[in-house]
């Protein structure tokens, strides 16, 4: 029986991905050969890309001192860290934009406190690229942290004593043991903050302005603005699946092992 | 000597933590500062102390109806996921069946989808099968969303448990729903709280899916959403902020402790 259910279920999860209604291929050549849709999602993968290399860099530090530094609070320190991600998504965003704006804490608390007029404040805070990336990698960091902490805590801390007790430096041992046995953390927290943030649109719509508009924005406007089409957004969709789809495949088996473990 | 770190790179590390931390919980107490602030716009300087804010979202009925339509579409998805999620997790860990990573990977699958795919697809097959969108749709988009967390949850500790317990109640005459009512369910039992916690928070919190699904009566992200656009209803938004962001700080540290007594104490018991 509960197999039974996990078959209907898995079917269900799996049809929740039609297609276009009737068959067309015209979307998908209108889609292929627009400029706009193409850069718009080249400009995606930038943003994702510097997002989630940005903060696997920031994060594995973190991790690495958590996990190695031989602290007994662990735990409290790997929770101290997690907490703010439990929080709302939408709430943090928006501590955000109260933060940035022009009439903003970071605006206002300058002009207040004499260091810049109040006729000049630096207006690229918000509605920028820079909002937008700064947010993302704000809200993602935590999430990163994890995988990574995974996979260094279940690294053997014997290998590292091995290593320096054949005269090997730390930075050497790093370099030779631990950071190629928590390769499959680091590209499992990778992939984490890629997948979401090359279809994200919350957070664009939010602090992005014109300038942050991505790909995932471009989705949501198919459907739902005034001249809603359909089709169009689909394959935008289908387009999304599927090079997200690829990228899961391919790093599958690095994935597969981290992803179980990351509970 | 310490294998990993230097004394000096010690330092610098906790330096370096704790001002990621500051840069995570800044916002946070930002919020939490001018949530109490008796000025129309967040800024600078701090106008005075108030519980106006505070007091004008208790008495907002819109953003009150959000709130528990959130809470009622939170509490039963998440039961729902949770159960589904059993489920899975005892056919994947207790049978042998043709299939079997094909269907890991499907109901993991959720997991490494853009949730704006996930909302797209879930409209598409909801308006293909001539569904209203209501909150029940966004039910159901909540456990599709938070049905593999909870999986990821169950499975590593259902595969924890000796199966010789289960097999030991089979030849005792017990029958399948009664092994599971008296041995499996009470060993699973914390994980089961922190997944339905996970698929709670993970619903109260979900705007991407809901915002394509959602009907008339919308949900409490939707309503934040909506509400961002109105510098005036900023002020009272903060406010909900605070307490939102407060009860989910205590609800999931707590259950993470909580979770840890317990689990400490069934291990003792399994030795």
């Amino acid at each position: 029986m509960p197999i039974a259910i996990v078959a209907c279920y898995s079917f269900n999860v799996y049809s929740i991905n039609p297609g276009p209604h009737s068959f067309t291929l015209a979307a998908w050549h209108d889609f292929l050969h627009s400029a706009q849709y193409l850069a718009l999602f080249w400009k995606s993968v930038k943003m994702a890309l510097t997002v989630s290399t940005i903060i696997v860099l920031l994060a594995y530090p973190l991790a690495y001192y958590i996990a190695l530094s031989g602290t007994k609070r662990k735990y409290i320190l790997l929770l101290l860290l997690l907490a703010p991600f439990l929080t709302s998504y939408l709430l943090r965003v928006l501590a955000w934009k109260v933060i940035l704006g022009n009439q903003g804490v970071v605006n206002t608390f300058l002009v207040w406190t004499g260091l810049r007029s109040a006729n000049h404040p630096i207006s690229q805070l918000l509605y920028s690229r820079f909002a937008v990336l700064l947010v993302l990698g704000y809200v993602w960091l935590p999430f990163v942290a994890l995988p990574i902490f995974v996979s260094l805590e279940s690294l053997d801390r014997r290998l590292l004593e091995a290593a320096t007790d054949l005269g090997a430096s730390r930075w050497y041992a790093f370099r030779r043991i631990t950071l190629p046995l928590s390769i499959p953390g680091v590209i499992a927290a990778f992939l984490f903050v890629f997948i979401p943030t090359l279809g994200e649109f919350i957070t664009p719509s939010l602090v992005g302005g014109t300038s942050g508009y991505m790909y995932g924005n471009q989705i949501v406007d198919l459907f739902e603005t005034g001249f809603p089409d359909w089709e169009t957004g689909s394959v935008l969709a289908l387009f999304l699946l599927g090079v997200v789809a690829v990228l899961t495949l391919v790093f599958a088996r690095f994935l597969r092992a981290p992803q179980l473990k990351a509970t | 000597m310490d294998v990993a770190l230097s004394k000096s790179g010690t330092y610098m590390m906790r330096v370096f933590f704790a001002v990621v931390v500051a840069f995570l919980y800044a916002p946070i107490v930002i919020l939490l500062i001018f949530s109490f602030n008796n000025s129309q716009v967040p800024s600078f300087p701090l106008s005075g102390f108030t519980l106006h804010w505070y007091h004008q979202f208790l008495t907002n009925s819109d953003l009150r109806g959000a709130l528990q339509t959130s809470a009622i579409v939170a509490a039963l998805s998440s039961i729902l996921a949770v159960a589904l999620g059993i489920l899975a997790s005892i056919a994947l860990a207790r049978r042998t069946f043709i299939g079997k990573s094909p269907v890991t990977a499907l109901l993991l699958s959720p997991l490494v989808i853009p949730y704006v795919v996930l909302g797209v697809s879930l409209l598409l097959l909801f308006q293909t099968l001539g569904i209203q969108r209501s909150i029940l749709t966004v039910m159901i988009g909540h456990v599709v969303l938070s049905l593999p967390y909870t999986i990821l949850v169950l499975l590593p500790r259902l595969q924890q448990i000796d199966v010789s317990l289960e097999e030991a109640a089979y030849d005792l005459g017990a029958s399948r729903l009664r092994t599971f009512r008296s041995i499996v369910f009470p060993l699973i039992l914390p994980a089961v709280v922190s997944a339905y916690l996970i698929a709670f928070t993970t619903s109260f919190d979900e705007y991407a899916v809901a915002s394509f699904v959602v009907g008339s009566r919308i949900t409490f992200p939707i309503y934040l959403y909506s509400a961002l656009r109105f510098p005036n209803q900023l002020p009272q938004v903060i406010a909900v902020a605070v307490v939102v962001m407060t009860a989910s700080l205590v609800v999931v540290v707590g259950a993470e402790i909580g979770r840890r007594i317990a689990e400490r104490r069934l291990g003792a018991l399994e030795l």
